[in-house]
């Protein structure tokens, strides 16, 4: 299997703070891996780093052989980003802003009709889509916001937190959608949680990052196992020592 | 390419126009508001004039000698209906004059007659109830000045010509008459120069104030495209969409030009019904300018639109570069707020003085303000400098394209998102016990 996203000794400062202090971590395709760590720890700088929306100090993210800096339009073309915290415009109505998301990656009104399909089946809205983002929930939000992210099969879908503040119903439906677009539709998947239970449901390996490096890297199961610990909560207390 | 800049177009225009904060003062002030204003103003007026045609008056009359009673038939003749309250005292006229709806009582004293005979001031007492009906009251109450004014000029007139028999009183009271013309472009003018300044006057100040609003409107529009995205947190995913960022800030740059301009449209549709109201009402002098050289021609016309539009341009590419730096919709607006003394300070020199016979360092200050260039393009057929205003959309151009090209940089890389953050940081640094 060939390598999706590989980053090397990433350092990103942000005046006197130091982010992302030497990250190392390897996405091999097909993969849905996790960052995983408590909050500040350094995840949302990674996702925006590998997502061409911030600049590494020293270091560098490549994605499918494409550099994060120097080929961002390459790079765009190939990856979805899910922001922690995002927002749709509020005076479009859902499918407004799907057909809209959808025009940018290709001219065929076919073909965006088909991706507008393909996201409100994963968005699981149906005719409430009709309405304003104004009127949703911040679990309808979520879901359209997903489903943006995944209609098109990008060859890297990027998901900071994608079930940040969401029922245990929403959260159930997200992680099913996630799960079953890696699988159907080959689509790597980045994500970050500080959810330790949900990630190991979800990712096929994770990285445990902590001040900006990641400190232990492999499958739930392997963590668990090299640790001797019942779940990855353990395991993280094991790394950092707070158990 | 040109898809995904008509994609984002079309987004914008669709935000804002949603957007009661766009839409409430962009149609209801001028297509409502004006209107309306316009509306009272001209029943009120409407009214007014309706009750100068049925002027009742009341008359006591204590006189009763030659004078007063041409007097009497002078105003019959004119249409006031005259009630005679001879027989009561001037107290209870008075509270009779209130209670109805008469618009003065006329006294005319004993000695009246004989006095105009002599030669001698006769006096006349008019009262005019006040009963705060506003506008129209005085007007009515002004009426019967007016006449009485005709009929002292009626006798003024029989006097003189009693001893100049070939003249009349306008003759001999204005024994001297000089009649004012200007030179406009080394040729004579039959007007004015009064006439003509304030002409000047009413385009420098009207114009500009107009221009301010749509430069101002345009301006928030533009500086709330972008923090909006960042207020409701859209800009990450618009930035990592495959689409050039210079497209994102073209399209949003048309996106407010367009809705700015629907704006103005609405708002000289307004503002020119307001107007009108006006029109129909007070006497206007209408200067024939094209016969004394000074009618806008089409050149000057095309170099005022062309000077605007590059204003609304150099104003927006501002409001953008400026809003990158703001959180949200509230801190953009305030960041812009403040660029309105750029308006108002060429604004006030061009009504006042000519830039150009400035001292040199003021008038050079005031020349580096882009927006003092459309005002100064405002009155080109008055100037007739044409290179000046040419060469000042030249200078506007070149100014949007630095900006411009600023605001494509901050766009470009990571500042778009961190600007941000520092400001808060900054804010954050404030002690705050
Ligand atoms: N734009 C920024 N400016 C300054 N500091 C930042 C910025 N973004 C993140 N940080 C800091 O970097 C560290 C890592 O943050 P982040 O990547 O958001 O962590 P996580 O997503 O793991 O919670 C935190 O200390 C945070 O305060
Ligand atoms: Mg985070």
């Amino acid at each position: 299997m060939s390598v999706a996203v590989e980053a090397k000794n990433l350092v990103k400062d942000f005046g006197s703070v130091t982010a992302l202090d030497g990250l190392n971590f390897t996405i091999k395709e097909g993969e849905i891996f996790g960052l995983i760590g408590l909050n500040g720890a350094g995840k949302t700088t990674a996702l925006r780093i590998t997502s061409t929306l911030l600049l590494p100090t020293s270091g560098t993210v490549t994605v499918f052989g494409h550099d994060v800096v120097d080929e961002a339009a390459e790079v765009r073309n190939m990856i979805s980003y899910l922001p922690e915290e995002a927002g749709a415009y509020k005076n479009l109505s859902g499918l407004e802003y799907l057909k809209f998301m959808a025009s940018f990656r290709t001219n065929d009104k076919a073909a965006i009709g088909k991706l507008v399909d393909a996201a409100s089946e994963i968005s699981g809205l149906g005719d409430r889509l009709k309405d304003k983002v104004k009127g949703y929930s911040k679990g309808m939000k979520r879901r359209l916001l997903v489903a943006r992210a995944l209609m098109t099969k990008p060859k890297l879908a990027i998901l900071d937190e994608p079930n940040s503040g969401l029922d245990v119903l929403h959260s159930v439906h997200v992680r099913t959608i996630i799960k079953r677009y890696a699988q159907e539709h080959k689509v790597t998947i980045l994500l970050s949680s500080h959810n330790m239970l949900e990630v190991e449901y979800l990712c096929d390996r994770v990285a445990l990052v902590n001040k900006g490096k990641v400190v232990a890297q492999g499958s739930p199961d392997e963590l668990k196992k090299k640790f001797n610990a019942v779940n990855l909560e353990e395991v993280f207390g094991e790394v950092v020592g707070f158990a | 390419m040109l898809n995904d800049l008509m994609n984002i177009i079309l987004k914008e225009i669709k935000e804002l126009v949603r957007d009661p904060k766009v839409l409430l003062p962009m149609i209801i002030i001028p297509l409502v508001m004006f209107p309306l204003m316009g509306f009272a103003i001209q029943t009120s007026m409407e009214t007014a004039q309706q009750s100068i045609g049925e002027t009742s008056i009341a008359l006591i009359d204590q006189d009763e000698g030659s004078f007063a009673l041409s007097l009497q038939a002078f105003m019959t003749a004119n249409n006031f209906s005259v009630t005679h309250l001879d027989n009561i005292s001037v107290e209870d006229a008075l509270l009779q004059v209130q209670d109805s709806n008469l618009s003065s009582l006329i006294i005319i004293p004993s000695g009246f007659s004989v006095n105009i005979t002599k030669g001698k001031t006769a006096d006349i007492t008019v009262y005019t109830p006040f009963r705060g009906g506003g506008i129209a009251e005085s007007t009515r109450s002004s009426t019967v000045n007016t006449l009485l004014n005709i009929f002292e000029s009626g006798i003024l007139d029989q006097r003189i010509r009693e001893g100049f028999p070939e003249s009349n009183a306008t003759q001999i009271l204005n024994p001297i008459k000089s009649e004012d013309k200007s030179i406009v472009k080394g040729k004579s003018a039959d007007v004015s120069p009064d006439v003509l300044f304030g002409l000047m006057l009413s385009q420098t100040t009207i114009m500009p104030v107009g221009m301010i609003t749509l430069l101002i409107f345009a301006m928030q529009l533009a500086a709330t495209a972008v923090a909006s995205e960042k207020e409701e947190k859209t800009l990450e995913t618009l930035l990592t969409l495959p689409i050039n960022r210079t497209m994102i800030l073209a399209g949003k740059l048309t996106g407010s030009i367009i809705v700015a301009l629907v704006g103005a449209v609405a708002y000289l549709i307004g503002f020119s019904y307001y107007m009108n109201s006006f029109m129909g009402i007070s006497s206007n002098i209408t200067i024939d300018l094209a016969a004394i050289g000074l009618a806008p021609s089409l050149a000057s016309y095309i170099i005022l639109g062309v000077s605007l539009f590059m204003a609304l341009l150099s104003a927006l590419a501002l409001a953008i570069s400026l809003s990158v730096f703001a959180e949200d919709v509230r801190g953009a607006q305030a960041l812009v707020g403040p660029l309105s003394i750029l308006f108002v300070v060429p604004m006030i020199f061009t009504m006042f003085t000519n830039i150009n016979a400035l001292p040199f360092p003021l008038s050079i200050i005031l020349l580096a303000i882009p927006f003092t260039h459309p005002m100064l393009a405002a009155n080109v057929s008055f100037t007739g400098n044409y290179v000046g205003a040419i060469g000042g959309i030249a200078y506007m151009a070149i100014f949007t394209i630095i900006v411009l090209y600023v605001a494509a940089k901050l766009f470009g890389t990571e500042k778009i998102l961190t600007a941000k953050l520092k400001f808060q940081r900054r804010i954050k640094n404030i002690p705050r016990d």
